[in-house]
């Protein structure tokens, strides 16, 4: 097992290595750059030449990337481009967790709805039940999330005057910022309740046909008893396998529906790093979004192998 | 909805990979029918005069991946002859028009600018096909070989490809997309190059895997041992064998790139103004939703509708040549 988890660990830490090369030496690689960018009073060649030094741009690249790279390993990111006053990592601290508390909002709704939505349809397999669980979820799977953040602001927002249309409250008041919330994280979590609802239903399917619930029901079990010990039980391991990572996954995918709301998150100001070419915040925000899926991805393997011993046997088999 | 999504899905992915290579066995040419024969797996649907037919037939039966299916055949139309449906420019700024509603002459409305937004609406299946449909192609027409090679050859070469599939993985792809657009200077050309340059991956993926299990089979031995050259067994002996999982990675792939399109299109990474986009037009309508709500309404119900089309068509298409979804 600790061989196992060690390779893991090996693997994500080769990926990243790797991600972070390509993405820094992309960024410096390709001409043009900040100073290029729509400026309104373009820059003399004296200040690029000052704003290169300043952020040691004129060193080449291969030892900006050892020094980046020793930062990174800090958690360092440097200095941003468009708000010198702040590091990236401080920037980072500020807004993630407005895009944590949608994103993981989001998640947990979309798994709780389209767990239990799978399981019903599942249970009743080839009936009106499973058929409207499963044409909702393909459904509801294809609306993007920025489209349905739109519809329900005008709707349940501008029209009935039931919820706020954006913006983050007061963040004193809980209550409020409750309140504000709503919207952003039923429009984003609603379209994953689509194939979370698609993933369990066929998870649950395979595992009510094979042969040890056959044997169950054999055995004269009650249905509830079969379902809760047998089913579920087996199929809840690749569900967890696929819906933890949905969590940094949606917290990552907040940036769509943070432009519908304008929150102030994290993905707001990725987009804004974007538009404006601000090398150092885009890099560490990549940077500190891969290393938050490596881990999460690393947890579920590890977790696979605890939950589910035929993992660990095939892998000694190899 | 079908009879098909019942049947037990095997639980490892080696067992996958086996009843997958056995439904692909079945529409194998008579090249390899001698060695065909040993292989179990034939069942009762072998009565189609051929596996495409068939899939064709169950195609055929399932409503949404029809409506898919029509919907696409118009919207390609559309973005063909555009020009000749209708009488206004997609840049054609009039002012005193700005922001009407749906009238006799402006049958979806103006936008701010006076602009025919049916119009707009219908220059933006361009975009949308064009990141769809072609970026999709391209990704396989790289994937594929690069693919097949790492299955086929493994060792040193496959060792590259498996670090460069895991590097890409590590993110979601919009973030890649987004970080390669911006890197390269937002515009459409550039934001089908990125997709491209994230969207072999899959197709790596799935063929590297398919190969890697076929190339263990007998018959491939047996066709070795005959001196066959590796060019011909590729192309003969595996590829028609991913030809069915093929077709569905691409088809799956175009409703995520609808979505990527209209999304980064919104986010302002996209098309380039004044080139409309259905993302782009519900960027725009940010000023303007809550008063002239035709402006974010249509944009919304196009992109939603292409999602929902394609991937119609990519269900159907799983369920019509039985791929199995986990591989």
């Amino acid at each position: 097992m600790l061989a196992y988890t060690l390779k893991r660990l090996g693997g994500i830490l080769i990926t990243l290595l790797l991600l972070s090369f390509f993405t820094f030496m992309l960024s410096r690689v390709v001409p043009g750059g900040p100073w290029m960018q729509g400026a309104e009073i373009p820059m003399s060649d004296q200040q690029v030449a000052a704003f290169k030094e300043k952020y040691g741009l004129d060193e080449p690249p291969w030892k900006q990337y050892l020094l980046w790279l020793r930062n990174a390993a800090k958690l360092d990111f440097g200095r941003t481009f468009t708000e010198p006053e702040r590091t990236v990592t401080e920037l980072i601290r500020d807004t993630l967790p407005f895009s944590a508390l949608v994103g993981g909002l989001a998640a947990t709704l979309a798994i709780t709805f389209g767990v239990t939505l799978g399981v019903i349809a599942a249970a009743h397999q080839d009936t009106w039940t499973d058929n409207i669980a499963t044409s909702y979820a393909v459904i509801i799977g294809t609306i993007p999330s920025f489209v349905l953040g739109f519809v329900m602001k005008y709707f349940l927002a501008a029209e009935l005057r039931w919820f706020p249309a954006g913006s983050w409250g007061d963040p004193s008041n809980w209550r409020d910022v409750a309140w504000h919330l709503i919207l952003p994280v039923v429009a984003f979590g609603l379209p994953a309740t689509g194939s979370v609802a698609r993933w369990t239903r066929q998870c649950v399917a395979e595992a009510m046909s094979s042969d040890y619930v056959r044997t169950a029901k054999a055995k004269g079990l009650r249905n509830t008893a079969v379902m809760t010990k047998h089913v579920l039980r087996n199929a809840l391991i690749p569900m967890i396998t696929s819906f933890l990572p949905l969590y940094p996954g949606m917290m990552t995918g907040s940036l769509f529906i943070e432009k519908v709301f304008g929150l102030p998150g994290l993905g707001k100001y990725f987009v804004y790093a974007s538009t404006n070419r601000d090398y150092p915040l885009v890099l560490g925000i990549t940077m500190f979004w891969a290393i938050l899926i490596g881990l999460t991805y690393f947890l579920t393997d590890v977790l696979y192998g605890v939950i589910d011993p035929r993992v660990r046997i095939t892998e000694r088999q190899q | 909805m079908s009879d098909e999504t019942t049947t037990p899905q095997p639980q490892s992915a080696a067992l996958a990979n086996d009843t997958m290579i056995n439904h692909a066995l079945k529409n194998e040419p008579s090249l390899a029918a001698e060695e065909l024969f040993t292989v179990e797996g034939h069942s009762e649907e072998t009565q189609y005069a051929s596996f495409w037919v068939g899939a064709w037939r169950r195609f055929r039966r399932n409503r949404l991946a029809m409506f898919g299916l029509v919907f696409a055949t118009i919207i390609i139309l559309i973005a063909i002859f555009v020009p000749m449906l209708t009488p206004y420019e997609y840049d054609q700024i009039d002012m005193p028009a700005a922001l009407q509603p749906p009238s006799h002459e402006h049958i979806l409305g103006t936008d701010e600018l006076g602009r025919d937004l049916l119009t707009r609406i219908l220059y933006g299946s361009r975009p949308m096909l064009m990141v769809g449909v072609l970026t999709g192609l391209a990704g396989l027409c790289i994937g594929v070989p690069i693919g097949v090679l790492a299955g086929y050859l493994g060792g040193f070469f496959d060792w590259i490809v498996t670090r460069l599939i895991d590097m890409f993985s590590a993110l979601p792809w919009y973030l890649i997309v987004l970080y390669l657009v911006m890197v390269l200077s937002p515009s459409l050309q550039n934001l089908m190059l990125a997709m491209i340059i994230t969207g072999w991956v899959g197709s790596c993926r799935m063929m590297r895997g398919l190969t890697f299990s076929i190339r263990e089979q007998d018959y491939i031995e047996a066709a070795r041992a005959l001196g066959i050259p590796t060019w011909r067994i590729i192309a003969f002996h595996i590829l028609p064998q991913a030809a069915p999982l093929l077709l569905w990675g691409f088809a799956a792939g175009i409703p995520t790139s609808v979505f990527a399109e209209a999304g980064l299109s919104f986010l302002g990474m996209g098309i380039r103004p004044p080139r409309p986009s259905w993302g782009q037009m519900l960027a725009d309508s940010e000023f303007y939703w809550q008063f002239w709500p035709h402006m974010f309404i249509f944009p919304s119900m196009m992109i939603t509708t292409s999602v929902l089309a394609f991937q119609g068509i990519a269900d159907g298409l799983r369920k019509a040549l039985d791929v199995s979804e986990n591989i």
